[in-house]
């Protein structure tokens, strides 16, 4: 239950805010509706749901399905693949194609189950370079070079 | 005579190399991404739209709908040999498939299921071929009112069809809506919550946010819990069905067929709930239902051929109307704008070597992958093995190429992780992606037709219930929303 508050509790504050927001927007009148007529009423209808969730959170009457739970060791395995997708997006334009994907998939694999560096670096470097040659080449994505240069 | 000649058309356009070859092609990345547990057919179309820029529109949504008709077949060998629904139109076959490959039967499951496919599959684009340009005709007359009931009435039904809360499901579509209100209003083209970056003044990417929603937080979800499943060994052998078989089979295939077809059409993950009603219709209406989950041909037969009859018909709303009704058909909306294409009731006159292209295609694949995938299952048994921290990293690169070849922008991989984060963690507090993906794309339409209306109206909102068609839709809506409130409780906690 306090789950489902807490989420609700979230989703108010979130619609307060887009009220907020869409406010100094021009709203129109009902004959002629504007720019912020849309929005706003989506998030007044927001405030009115996540409003409706709270109550029903408080009186025990929205059901709480607990997902399994991640242990440890499962938060690692997220966190450092969200972190790595976050430095592929940095360094993808400066480094290029190749050795970003190359190093990614070095990291996600030693990341996500733990194997010999031979077979992981053997993987990362035949997936860096068929992904490359496919994408690139055969169906002309504009993958950048980078550094290579390639 | 001018059926014939339309048919016609479609063959010429659906038999030509280059479609054939995308037509393959789809069915065959469609079969991989329903065998493969963790990537479903909306990440896979998802990923694949932005490699369809250069193609000819008919070949591009040839290969896309091959995807997503390859994966019904695909979902339900990982259902049968490892008890993991490929995908979740699949769930119910694990029941009765995964049995009947424990007691030696996985030949005979896997094979009704593909026959039962192919045939619910034909009626499916049969149906489709004559009402897709009926009711085609029909919208022809609808106005802005009519377009806002029902892009109101696809989103309440299909928060109201989503399993678990449905205040939750209500609450995914109207963040979706306010999603869709990013960017460019679609009247005044005034700048709306852009906080001045070039790549949301085009509003949020759907391609980004379905990877996100749907590849990345899977993914995450997956990585959460990294377990091993074990892939039936015993050798499959004698895929043909026998007599018996055959003849226990027939009726729940042609019930599955009518079923699913119509259960497409509404909103909704119309392939999902046709299975699972036509699960509990075989059981009904079996002689001997306390066997069902125990390795009955039938739990397979069935379900199989409702999820493909609904698959080919989850395309009429789209194609004639021009409001998707799934995130997939979301998603295929987006391919043919891309195009410059637009959906709607003057489709099939404005394209008719695309529509009727496309429908002949779908005939062509479900033969295709009758014929194919029945020799490839040991090579799809083998996929199936392939270890997860092989396959994740992997299913990753390909988001990030797929958002990145879009427009060559690093700012979208960024909108796909966020949307990624936010889907893993809205679907641990039991919130789904598909009414959102669905709503981001109705906003505009809703959006529009909302002020349309009440510019023609001055402002009068008495125009949504004084015309007929609008009438029937809104109370439609009306009954769906109040239903839940009215209903008598059945336990505590529903």
């Amino acid at each position: 239950m306090r789950s489902n508050v807490a989420v609700a509790a979230v989703l108010l504050a979130l619609g307060g805010y887009i009220f907020v927001e869409a406010n100094r927007l021009p709203f129109g009148t009902f004959h002629v509706p504007q720019t912020a007529f849309f929005p706003k009423t989506l998030a007044i209808l927001l405030l009115i749901l996540s409003g409706t969730l709270l109550a029903r959170a408080f009186v025990g009457s929205e059901a709480w399905i607990p997902s399994e739970k991640i242990a440890p060791a499962g938060w690692i395995r997220i966190g450092v693949t969200l972190a790595m997708l976050a430095v592929f997006a940095l360094v993808l334009e400066r480094v290029g194609f190749l050795l970003a994907t190359f190093l990614l998939m070095i990291i996600l694999l030693r990341a996500i189950e733990a194997r010999d560096w031979r077979k992981v670096i053997a993987v990362a470097l035949a997936t860096a370079l068929i992904s490359y040659g496919l994408f690139a080449w055969l169906l002309g994505v504009p993958l950048p070079a980078g550094v290579l240069g390639i | 005579m001018d059926f014939l000649a339309d048919v016609g058309l479609g063959f010429s356009v659906a038999l030509t190399p280059i479609n054939l070859l995308f037509c393959f092609l789809g069915s065959l990345v469609g079969t991989l991404v329903g065998v493969l547990p963790g990537l479903g057919p909306v990440g896979a179309v998802a990923f694949l739209l932005s490699l369809t820029f250069k193609m000819e529109p008919a070949s591009a949504v040839i290969m896309l709908a091959g995807i997503y008709y390859g994966a019904m077949y695909g979902g339900s060998t990982t259902s049968i040999l490892v008890n993991i629904p490929g995908e979740t139109a699949s769930v119910v076959t694990c029941l009765d498939g995964y049995r009947m490959a424990r007691q030696g039967r996985a030949g005979a499951a896997l094979g009704i299921a593909a026959f039962g496919s192919f045939i619910a599959g034909t009626v499916g684009v049969i149906g489709l071929m004559f009402l897709a340009p009926l009711l085609g005709r029909a919208a022809l007359r609808f106005g802005p009112p009519e377009f806002f009931a029902l892009t109101l009435t696809g989103l309440t039904l299909v928060a109201y069809l989503t399993q678990g809360s449905i205040i939750k499901a209500l609450i995914m579509a109207t963040l979706g809506l306010l999603a869709g209100t990013v960017g460019m209003d679609p009247i005044s083209g005034q700048e709306r919550f852009t906080y001045g970056t070039l790549t949301l003044r085009d509003g949020f990417g759907l391609v980004p946010v379905a990877m996100g929603l749907f590849g990345i937080a899977e993914v995450l979800e997956n990585l959460a819990h990294i377990g091993s499943h074990s892939v039936y060994e015993a050798k499959i052998k004698g895929l043909w069905p026998n007599a018996k078989d055959w003849k226990d089979s027939a009726r729940p295939i042609a019930r599955g067929s009518l079923l699913g077809f119509f259960l497409g059409i509404l909103p909704g993950p119309g392939p999902v709930i046709a299975s699972f009603v036509s699960y509990a219709m075989e059981k009904r209406l079996s002689p001997y239902p306390e066997k069902f989950g125990t390795g009955v041909i039938e739990g397979v037969a069935g379900p199989e051929a409702a999820n493909n009859a609904a698959t080919a018909s989850s395309f009429i709303p789209l194609l004639s109307l021009g409001i998707p009704t799934s995130a997939i058909m979301a998603l295929f909306m987006g391919a043919l704008v891309i195009h410059g294409i637009q959906p709607g009731p003057l489709f099939i006159a404005k394209y008719p070597e695309l529509f009727w292209g496309f429908i002949v295609s779908m005939y062509v694949g479900n033969a295709m992958l009758l014929v194919l995938n029945l020799p490839l299952i040991g090579m799809w048994v083998r996929v199936l093995k392939t270890p997860y921290g092989i396959l994740c990293p992997l299913i990753l690169l390909f988001c990030l190429i797929g958002v990145y070849s879009l427009n060559a922008n690093v700012v979208e991989i960024t909108i796909m992780i966020a949307f990624g984060i936010g889907g893993f963690l809205m679907r641990r507090a039991g919130f789904e992606g598909a009414p959102f993906i669905l709503a981001l794309v109705l906003g505009p339409i809703m959006e529009t037709s909302l002020r349309q209306s009440l510019l023609i109206s001055r402002g009068n909102f008495s125009i949504f219930v004084t015309r007929p068609i609008c009438a029937v839709l809104i109370a439609v809506t009306a009954a769906f929303l109040i239903w839940p409130v009215i209903r008598p409780k059945k336990k505590p906690g529903g």
